[in-house]
C-alpha cells in the first residue's frame, strides 16, 4: 500500500507553491490571483472526486459507473467545443458520438478484452482508465477541431480553388483534415518515443508507488499509452468527418455562424 | 452558355447587383468593368456557387445552379482570380492536382502536353520543377490558365488575369482563352483585353448595362 500523506504533509506540499507565487509576484505576470483560484479548484475537484470514487468503487455498480462516465463524456465534449471555438448547439451530438465512441471503443477493448477484470466492469478499472484515455482524446480533439476549421477559414480562397477544380467536399477538406490530424497526434508521439527516458508515465509511477511489480505497472502503461494513441487518432478523425455535415451549406461553403467569436 | 435571371447579389446585407439580366452565348468573350469594389469579382463567384444569390437564377448550359448541380458545374468551369492560388508546393504537382480527384481520375495529361501548353504562354519548361511560393504572380496566373486549359474546360471565368503580365505574355493568353470554342466572362481594365472581348457591360449602380462596342 502506499504510504499516506498526513495533513502536515500536505501543508508543507501546498507551501512549496510559496516558491512560484513569489517568482509570479516578482515578474509581475498578474496570473497570482488566477494561479490561486486554479489551485483552489484543483484541490476542491479532486477531493470531491476522491469522495465519489470512494463511494462509487464501494458500490460497484455498472449502472452508476456508466452514469459517472457519461458524465466525464459530456463534460469533456462541452469543453472541447467551447476551446475549439465552435458553436455547442451545433455541434453537441456529433463530437459526442465522436467521443464516446473512440474512447468507449478503446477502454472497452482494453478492459474486456486484455485486463478482463472480475467483475468485468469493475469500477476501480473502468473509471480511470476511460478517464485517462478520455483526457488524452480531449486536448487532441481540441487541437484537430480547431486546427482543422480556422485552417479552412483562413484558406478560404485555396478550398475554393479545390471545389473549382472539380474535388467534392470529401477531397476538398483533406489537407486541413491531414493537418489536423497531425496536429492533433505529435505531440502523443513526441511523448512516445521519449517515454522511459525524459518522462516517467503518470500511470506507471501511480502503479509502482501503489505496490505493483514494476513490470506489471509497464505492461499497464504500454497498453493505456497504446489505448490513448488510437483512441485520439479515431477521435481526431471520426470528429472532423461527422461535424462536417453541419459545417457546410449545401453548396459546400463553409459556414461562418459555426464559429463562436470572430477571429 | 451562361444566363443570370434577376440576379440580386448582397454582401453583409449591402446590395451589390438588383435584378441584373445578362445572357452569354456559347463562344462569347464578354468583359464586366467597373469601379473597384462594386462587385465584379462576385458576379462571377456567383457563377460557380462560391458566393450565394439573394434572389433570381444561374443557368450555365442549361443546369440550374443547384446545390444537386453545383458540383457538376464547377467541374465545366474554369476560374482563374487575380491571385490564383495553385494549391500546392511544386509547380507540376499543381498542374496535375485536379487529376488527382475522383472527377478527373485517369485523364491525367502526358509530360509532353505539359511541357507544350507550358511552352505555348512564353514559360519555361524548368518552372515545372520550381515551388509555387517562389514563381512571380504573373506566372502563377499562367500556371492556373494552363491547368484550366489541361482539363479541357469550355467557360472560363477570368478575373483580371493579365494584371501581372507583359504585354507578350498577355498576347499569347488572348490567344489561347480567345479561341472560338471558349466562353469568357471576364473582368478587366485592361484596354488589350476589353479591345479583344466581343461584349462589354459595365457594372454600375447595382445594375448591369451592355454596352456598344
Amino acid at each position: 500500500m502506499t504510504a499516506d500523506l498526513s495533513i502536515g504533509a500536505m501543508i508543507s506540499m501546498y507551501a512549496l507553491m510559496l516558491i512560484p507565487l513569489a517568482i509570479l509576484f516578482y515578474l509581475q505576470l498578474g496570473i497570482i490571483r488566477e494561479t490561486l483560484i486554479a489551485m483552489v479548484r484543483m484541490t476542491v475537484q479532486l477531493v470531491l472526486v476522491g469522495l465519489y470514487l470512494k463511494y462509487i468503487f464501494q458500490l460497484n455498480s455498472p449502472a452508476v459507473s456508466l452514469l459517472w462516465v457519461a458524465v466525464m463524456l459530456v463534460v469533456a465534449n462541452l469543453s472541447i467545443l467551447n476551446k475549439a471555438g465552435l458553436k455547442r448547439g451545433l455541434f453537441f451530438w456529433r463530437s459526442l458520438a465522436g467521443v464516446a465512441g473512440s474512447t468507449l471503443f478503446v477502454s472497452g477493448w482494453f478492459i474486456l478484452i486484455a485486463i478482463r477484470p472480475d467483475p468485468l466492469y469493475d469500477a476501480r478499472y473502468l473509471i480511470p482508465i476511460t478517464g485517462m484515455i478520455l483526457g488524452n482524446c480531449l486536448r487532441s480533439n481540441v487541437l484537430s477541431l480547431e486546427r482543422f476549421y480556422s485552417g479552412i477559414r483562413k484558406n478560404e480562397n485555396e478550398f475554393m480553388t479545390y471545389l473549382m477544380l472539380g474535388a467534392n467536399l470529401r477531397e476538398a477538406v483533406r489537407p486541413y483534415l491531414r493537418d489536423a490530424v497531425k496536429a492533433a497526434i505529435n505531440p502523443s508521439v513526441a511523448t512516445m518515443g521519449t517515454m522511459g527516458i525524459v518522462s516517467l508515465p503518470g500511470m506507471m509511477t501511480g502503479q509502482i508507488l501503489g505496490g505493483a511489480l514494476p513490470m506489471t505497472a509497464i505492461k499497464y502503461q504500454i497498453g493505456i499509452m497504446i489505448c490513448i494513441f488510437v483512441a485520439m487518432v479515431i477521435a481526431a478523425f471520426l470528429n472532423i468527418l461527422l461535424s462536417l455535415p453541419v459545417a457546410f451549406d449545401d453548396h459546400q461553403r463553409l459556414k461562418q455562424n459555426i464559429f463562436c467569436t470572430k477571429s | 452558355m451562361i444566363e443570370f435571371r434577376n440576379i440580386r447579389l448582397e454582401i453583409h446585407r449591402q446590395t451589390l447587383l438588383d435584378g441584373a439580366n445578362l445572357h452569354i452565348a456559347n463562344g462569347d468573350k464578354l468583359v464586366v468593368r467597373g469601379a473597384s469594389g462594386c462587385g465584379k469579382s462576385s458576379l462571377l463567384k456567383s457563377v460557380i456557387g462560391a458566393l450565394p444569390i439573394a434572389e433570381g437564377s444561374i443557368g450555365i448550359e442549361g443546369t440550374e445552379l443547384s446545390a444537386a448541380t453545383v458540383q457538376e458545374i464547377r467541374s465545366r468551369i474554369a476560374f482563374i482570380g487575380q491571385e490564383p492560388v495553385l494549391g500546392t508546393e511544386i509547380v507540376r504537382d499543381a498542374l496535375l492536382l485536379p487529376f488527382s480527384f475522383k472527377a478527373h481520375r485517369g485523364t491525367a495529361p502526358t509530360e509532353e502536353h505539359i511541357v507544350e501548353r507550358v511552352e505555348r504562354l512564353h514559360l519555361s519548361a524548368d518552372i515545372l520543377d520550381k515551388t509555387c511560393s517562389r514563381i512571380s504572380g504573373g506566372e502563377k496566373q499562367r500556371i492556373a490558365i494552363i491547368r484550366a486549359l489541361l482539363l479541357n474546360k469550355s467557360i472560363f471565368l477570368a478575373d483580371e488575369v493579365t494584371s501581372a503580365l507583359d504585354p507578350q505574355s498577355r498576347a499569347a493568353v488572348m490567344e489561347e482563352l480567345f479561341r472560338p470554342e471558349i466562353t469568357l466572362l471576364s473582368v478587366s481594365h485592361d484596354p488589350e483585353w476589353i479591345k479583344g472581348c466581343n461584349r462589354i457591360v459595365e457594372f454600375n449602380t447595382a445594375q448591369l448595362r451592355e454596352v456598344a462596342k
